[in-house]
């Protein structure tokens, strides 16, 4: 029962992170392809988006958008205001650095082995140099400044795994199938989840320890993708559908970093 | 004396074909690096004067107008609906268009931290267009250091080099907005996506706190 708990928790915030956050599309930027082209665009159609549950995704999106709107944007926002800037700075790199497992091996299963080094190298530095994580020494490096997060969502996309459906998830947001799989595989590899998997003996760490740290992990994510939302559905003219192509183009294009 | 100098015209001629034809493509002082650059410094400059942001909107919309297609922005952004739209629709469409983007872009300028850009070098796409790449970091509004990756999709028009799209983190503005429009026009036509801008615009913006 303790491990489902944990299990729903970290997939109610865990995924939220990335949901909201503005995360990708099945709709590539519609490419503008030669110079008689150029100032006659609307000869391109709008690429067809793979959305057959598009009614019952915008009655989700709705309940989450009353959520995001009327709890967790405000319960993020006395976040910023509490907490000094430096401190969540801190926070959001001690469980960024902690989720080097999660990129390493997903840089691996992708063929990306210069990267996976580069991985490696930056959480031995910032492990070491940046007080266990808490300031990112690496941005200072550069060669190790600007690795693209891997995780295996992409991995399957980099295997020619078709995304699938698109899906709005209670509380979560937007993802597709393809996704919902990539997250069990992260959720095995992130350590703060080794111990309800029973990776990690009940011995080494508490129970109340780990829901604090789990707890910190993701109210520190909340801000981010609550302002990424906030940005996008004040812009759009329709969110449900601006939000759907920015988190499928935004996947779609870290696949092809 | 003469022989050498022939000798060194001809040797030369390959690179000075170069040189000439990319004079010719981009035109004297007129290259869209050191266009994009100059508009997005005066931009900044006008967002982060440290004035009130009532008064964003209006005071940026000049330059704004002077470095995007906002023309061309709008019609990509409608697709092909757009040319079973009227020419008062068309007119109209544009004019509501360009003051959603204005007002979007002016709702999001918030603090006095300017964001620090650094710009790659353009990569050429078609004889009249290219995109240039950067690195936007040290952005007020985001909660965290990272930089953003931003692509400016540029064209040449007979005004000059201007921005007809803008890719954030690969998520092409046009697109995301041809994708939104493309529902209303196939629901309501030009009539619907009129009503849509102008209920829009007549809700209060969203501000950044």
């Amino acid at each position: 029962m303790k491990h489902f708990i944990f299990g729903i928790l970290a997939l109610l915030f865990g995924l939220s992170g990335c949901a909201v956050s503005g995360k990708r599309s099945a709709t590539a930027p519609a490419p503008v392809a030669s110079a008689s082209e150029a100032t006659d665009f609307t000869n391109v159609p709008a690429q067809k988006t793979n959305d057959p549950l598009q009614r019952f995704n915008r009655t989700i999106f709705a309940f989450n958008d009353s959520l995001y709107t009327y709890a967790l944007g405000p319960f993020a926002h006395g976040y910023v205001l509490i907490v000094p800037r430096p401190v969540r700075t801190g926070i959001s790199n001690f469980f960024d650095n902690l989720g080097f497992p999660v990129r390493f091996i997903n840089c691996v299963l992708q063929g990306k082995f210069t990267r996976s080094a580069q991985e490696t190298g930056k959480f031995v530095l910032n492990s070491t140099a940046g007080v266990g994580g808490l300031i990112r020494v690496s941005d200072h490096v550069p060669s190790l400044a600007d690795v693209p997060a891997e995780d295996f969502g992409q991995t399957l996309g980099v295997w020619g795994i078709p995304p699938g459906p698109y899906i709005v998830i209670p509380v979560l947001g937007p993802s597709d199938c393809r996704d919902l799989v990539g997250f069990v595989g992260d959720y095995a590899l992130y350590p703060l989840d080794w111990y309800p998997l029973g990776i990690i003996h009940h011995s080494v760490i508490s129970d109340a320890v780990l829901i604090a740290l789990s707890a910190t992990r993701y109210v520190g994510g909340l801000p981010k993708a609550i302002d990424t939302y906030d940005q996008m559905k004040s812009a759009a003219v329709d969110p449900y559908i601006a939000i759907r192509d920015g988190y499928l183009s935004y996947r779609a294009a870290q696949i092809k970093k | 004396m003469r022989t050498d100098l022939f000798r060194f015209i001809l040797k030369s001629a390959p690179v000075l074909l170069v040189f000439a034809a990319v004079r010719l493509a981009y035109g004297s002082g007129d290259d869209p690096a050191t266009m994009l650059r100059s508009s997005v410094d005066e931009i900044l400059s006008i967002a982060y004067s440290g004035r009130e942001n009532e008064t964003l909107p209006a005071r940026v919309r000049p330059a704004l107008e002077k470095c995007f297609a906002f023309d061309l922005v709008t019609r990509q952004a409608m697709g092909p609906g757009w040319r079973q739209f009227s020419p008062a629709d068309q007119k109209r469409v544009t004019q509501l268009f360009s003051e959603l983007v204005i007002r979007t872009y002016s709702t999001r300028v918030v603090g006095t931290q300017r964001p620090k850009i650094a710009y790659g070098s353009p990569v050429t796409i078609a004889s009249d267009r290219c995109e240039i790449p950067s690195r936007v970091s040290h952005f007020a509004a985001s909660s965290s250091n990272e930089p953003i990756a931003v692509v400016y999709r540029m064209i040449r028009l007979p005004a000059g080099w201007r921005i007809y799209d803008v890719l954030i983190e690969g998520v092409s503005f046009v697109s995301n907005y041809r994708a939104q429009f493309d529902e209303l026009i196939q629901k309501g036509g030009a009539a619907l996506v009129i009503r849509t801008l102008e209920a829009k615009l007549a809700a209060p913006a969203a501000s950044r706190s």
